[in-house]
């Protein structure tokens, strides 16, 4: 992946004196096509999806028209493909005059948007695991890729000119984004693709369940890595469960495929979690173990199986085994500090206190999201003496503490702990006053990626939220779409340093941060 | 009852201030300087040793009403020891709290008691003092005209809440350098919406981040700037709530914190504990979790504390209109500003 990077630098350099949005096109053309094992003219072409996509992604209806068309034209365009473009584009223009067909045409250019998208997000998720590849395949997958870009390049050219005569100039200052923190620019690419997700097309191939669950994330109902593990799980299971069988394909490799279609939709609605990302790996690993000589029912009855033993075993029984662990260290007349809404979490204290362990919690809570509320709710009703402060108060509180049980949201590899945006500070903040930090994560959520601060890899919440308080009044921040240079920005995860952990609670142990590897390793030497 | 009346000039000012009808500091020094210039022009009283008394029974009628009130107290201080030096100069005497030599050497008829009724002090006191206004009104615009030798190009810049200093001291930069400011919200009060909402209008970059998000950011930070609401005798301060956490992460990343105070937030008190009963107020519940959470709240202890303790080992730099100072030299600058003997009373 870097390297495809690097060289995509090399590209943006280079001698043929290209514009700033050239070199989008450029950069955006130069990602790993989906699928290059067959042949180079598939790339090529989906090269162009993209490309079109991008350039048209000014969100007009006749952009995208047009897009939608010329995708559907030829593989290359010669100025000949143009001037059918333009004609294509009048065609359609006559078409909405006369109002005949309309909504056919309309549901029909959706399917069409909807594939090139398709398209894009599996770049994406290619882009996003890289491991599946080995990286020779890659490099040349890369070399491949900058021969037809150079191919190319002259036509791009042609179409650019094109692209600019149709789309206003409003719009490509949008593409250069005023209310877009510099730092964290590669963040927002999300963006533009999840409204459009968010309009909830219809896609033939994405099994509704799959469809609901996008949503859902994309709207951050479900919102918790667990919850999200154990939504995606689901929704796997429902399509096992109605997927027909192909009359071409073997069952498991369509189901591989459809699979794949379907992650890649829900890519777009948001990123993918660390719990996710194990979670389907471990299926699809699985997946190719399965015997091809059984039938389909049988192996449809047999993954369910494998996906209701992970639930069991990697999520319930870890958190049991965890909870366990978490019981013995919590005395009678600990105060114990909290930060957020972690289902972990929440299990722990409950099951202590059915333990009959008496003891106080604190509950701090962090602007936006405020989760912090449901389990002060959910504790409060069974019965636990709850105090409740939000982030600003942490050290007015923290001198009363005996420990600070904590989630997360993955533990990378180098011990640094990725979690809900404030556990750094909570974690700091406990060091100051020299009381004791466990995190409380299951192994599944550990994750061989590095990390040592919160931008590389992070998501972004919704800007609009910070500018209400807690009730909902707008404040002074209400009109920062109209101020230029304000932007409000709202990141979801941090990751905190292994220094300032005493130890982490897993199924397996309790452990230092930096043991991470070391159970990869084991858990790696298991599967295999 | 005498007394009482007595004191109803301070009384109105101690509930302007405890209904927030004078709300920045600055008022509150300005307000508290007119009061004592009044009181000296109006008041009878003969010789120094009574205008003290006065202004003692007002610090002492503050302090027991307000106890977390320091700019009012610091100013009346500051004008006892105004009170006693034009007495000196005027008595052609020296004062206590001088060197050991001249305590040894002088013989206890030099003491003072400022007793003696001098004619001329009233007027040396009211002129004196009348510098000493303009020294405060003119405090925030000296410290923001050191701005262009703190802040460089392209630096990014962190600040909590919302100070009137820092909002001058960061324009007054923006002036002739680019830079970037970070706010922190400071909920649940959202000040720092104000403040990013004003600085972004002034065509500074501007990014609002919620108070969760401090540790995170701190990483690409350059320098954090903050204003205070009281600097305390061993340079610790007391400053708005959720500051503590931001200087231990900038602690955590070596980013300095710069403190820009005016002199009259200097206070000779000691005090270092966050959950100290005179240090800390808590303002109502209702501003952290809504009233309408409904049955819950019978059964929760909710907190919203107004001030923060921040140890002086965490603090960098202090700069006032005289220019910055280390947190080790604030004894210093308490002596050059109050007597030894107003310190307690």
């Amino acid at each position: 992946m870097e390297k495809a990077k690097k060289e995509n630098k090399n590209e943006k350099v280079g001698p043929d004196g290209l514009t700033k949005k050239e070199r989008r096109a450029l950069k955006l053309s130069a990602r790993p096509p989906q699928d290059n094992r067959s042949a180079t003219e598939p790339t090529q072409n989906s090269l162009e999806k993209t490309q079109v996509n991008k350039l048209g992604n000014t969100i007009t209806e006749i952009q995208n028209t047009i897009a939608a068309i010329s995708m559907d034209s030829s593989k290359s365009l010669s100025e000949k493909e143009q001037r059918r473009l333009e004609w294509a584009k009048k065609l359609e223009e006559q078409n909405k005059e006369k109002g005949v067909d309309k909504n056919v045409s309309k549901a029909e250019l959706k399917a069409k948007r909807r594939e090139m998208q398709e398209a894009q997000r599996q770049l994406k998720t290619e882009h996003s695991k890289p491991v599946t590849k080995t990286p020779s395949t890659e490099k040349k997958d890369v070399e491949k890729k900058l021969e037809t870009i150079q191919k190319h390049d002259t036509k791009k050219v042609d179409m650019k000119k094109e692209e600019t005569k149709i789309s206003p100039k409003k719009d490509i200052k949008k593409i250069i984004q005023p209310h877009k923190v510099q730092l964290v620019q590669h963040l927002y690419n999300e963006e533009i693709l999840k409204l459009e997700a968010n309009a909830v097309i219809v896609h033939q191939d994405i099994h509704p369940a799959f469809i609901k669950l996008g949503v859902q994330y994309g709207n951050k109902v479900v919102l918790g890595s667990n919850a999200r593990c154990l939504a995606l799980l689901a929704a796997l299971k429902s399509l096992i469960n109605d997927l027909k069988s192909h009359p071409k394909q073997e069952f498991c490799r369509y189901l591989e495929t459809v699979l794949q279609v379907s992650a890649n939709y829900l890519y777009t609605c948001r990123p993918f979690a660390v719990s996710m990302t194990n979670a389907l790996r471990y299926f699809k690993l699985q997946l190719t173990q399965i015997d091809t000589n059984l039938k389909d029912s049988e192996k449809k009855a047999k993954l369910q199986d494998i996906i209701d033993t992970y639930i069991d075993d990697d999520i319930n029984k870890a958190g049991d085994a965890i909870s366990m662990k978490v019981r013995e260290k919590i005395s009678n007349g600990d105060v114990i500090l909290t930060y957020g809404c972690s289902s972990l979490i929440r299990k722990i204290l409950l099951e202590a206190h059915n333990d009959g362990k008496k003891f106080q919690v604190i509950v701090v809570d962090g602007r936006p999201l405020l989760e912090g509320k449901e389990l002060l709710r959910r504790l409060v009703v069974a019965g636990i003496k709850c105090t409740y402060v939000l982030i600003n108060a942490l050290s007015y509180v923290m001198n009363s503490v005996t420990k600070v049980v904590l989630g997360a949201h993955a533990l990378l590899t180098n011990g640094y702990v990725m979690s809900r945006i404030g556990t750094a500070q909570v974690a700091l903040v406990a060091r100051e006053y020299n009381k004791p930090v466990l995190v409380c994560c299951e192994t599944y959520k550990f994750s061989e990626r590095v990390q040592t601060d919160s931008f590389v890899y992070n998501e972004l919440g919704n800007p609009d939220a910070l500018s209400v308080t807690h009730i909902n009044i707008p404040t002074a921040l209400k009109k920062w779409k109209d101020v230029a240079k304000l932007t409000p920005l709202s990141l979801l995860y941090d990751v905190t340093p292994p220094d300032l952990v005493t130890a982490v609670v897993t199924e397996i142990a309790i452990l230092p941060c930096t043991s991470v590897p070391v159970v990869l390793r084991i858990n790696a030497s298991d599967t295999t | 009852m005498l007394d009482q009346e007595n004191l109803s000039d301070v009384s109105n000012l101690v509930s302007d201030i405890k209904h927030k009808k004078i709300y920045n500091s600055f008022d509150v020094a300005l307000k508290t300087e007119d009061l004592l210039e009044k009181l000296i022009l109006q008041r009878q009283w003969k010789s120094a040793r009574e205008l003290m008394k006065l202004v003692k029974s007002r610090i002492k009628f503050i302090r027991d009403d307000l106890p977390t009130e320091a700019t009012a107290t610091n100013v009346m201080r500051h004008i006892l020891k105004i009170i006693r030096e034009e007495y000196e100069s005027a008595s052609k005497k020296k004062g206590e709290g001088q060197s050991l030599h001249q305590l040894v050497t002088s013989n206890s008829s030099d003491i003072l008691d400022y007793s003696e009724s001098l004619s001329s002090l009233r007027s040396s006191i009211l002129d004196h003092l009348g510098e000493y206004k303009v020294e405060i009104e003119s405090s925030c615009d000296n410290i923001a005209a050191q701005a262009s030798e703190h802040i460089h190009m392209d630096e990014m810049i962190m600040t909590v809440g919302k100070s009137h200093t820092v909002e001058k001291f960061l324009k007054c930069a923006a002036k002739d350098r680019n830079f970037k400011v970070v706010v922190v919200e400071g909920a649940p009060f959202y000040y720092g919406h104000s403040l990013a909402a004003s600085l972004a209008k002034s065509n500074i970059q501007t990014t609002v981040i919620p108070d969760s998000a401090v540790f995170a950011m701190m990483s690409r930070v350059n320098k954090v700037i903050i204003g205070t609401h009281t600097v305390l005798a061993n340079g610790g301060l007391r400053a708005s709530s959720g500051i503590h956490a931001v200087a231990l992460a900038a602690k955590q990343f070596s980013v300095p914190v710069v403190v820009l105070s005016h002199m009259y937030k200097f206070t000779p008190l000691y005090v270092v504990s966050n959950n100290h009963e005179a240090f800390n107020i808590c303002a109502s519940p209702a501003d952290v979790i809504p009233q309408s959470a409904g049955k819950i709240l019978n059964d929760i202890e909710v907190y919203n504390p107004i001030f923060d303790y921040v140890p002086p080992e965490l603090v960098t730099l202090f700069i006032s209109h005289q220019g910055g100072n280390a947190p080790s030299y604030v004894y210093r600058l308490l002596s050059e500003l109050y007597h030894q003997d107003d310190y307690d009373m």
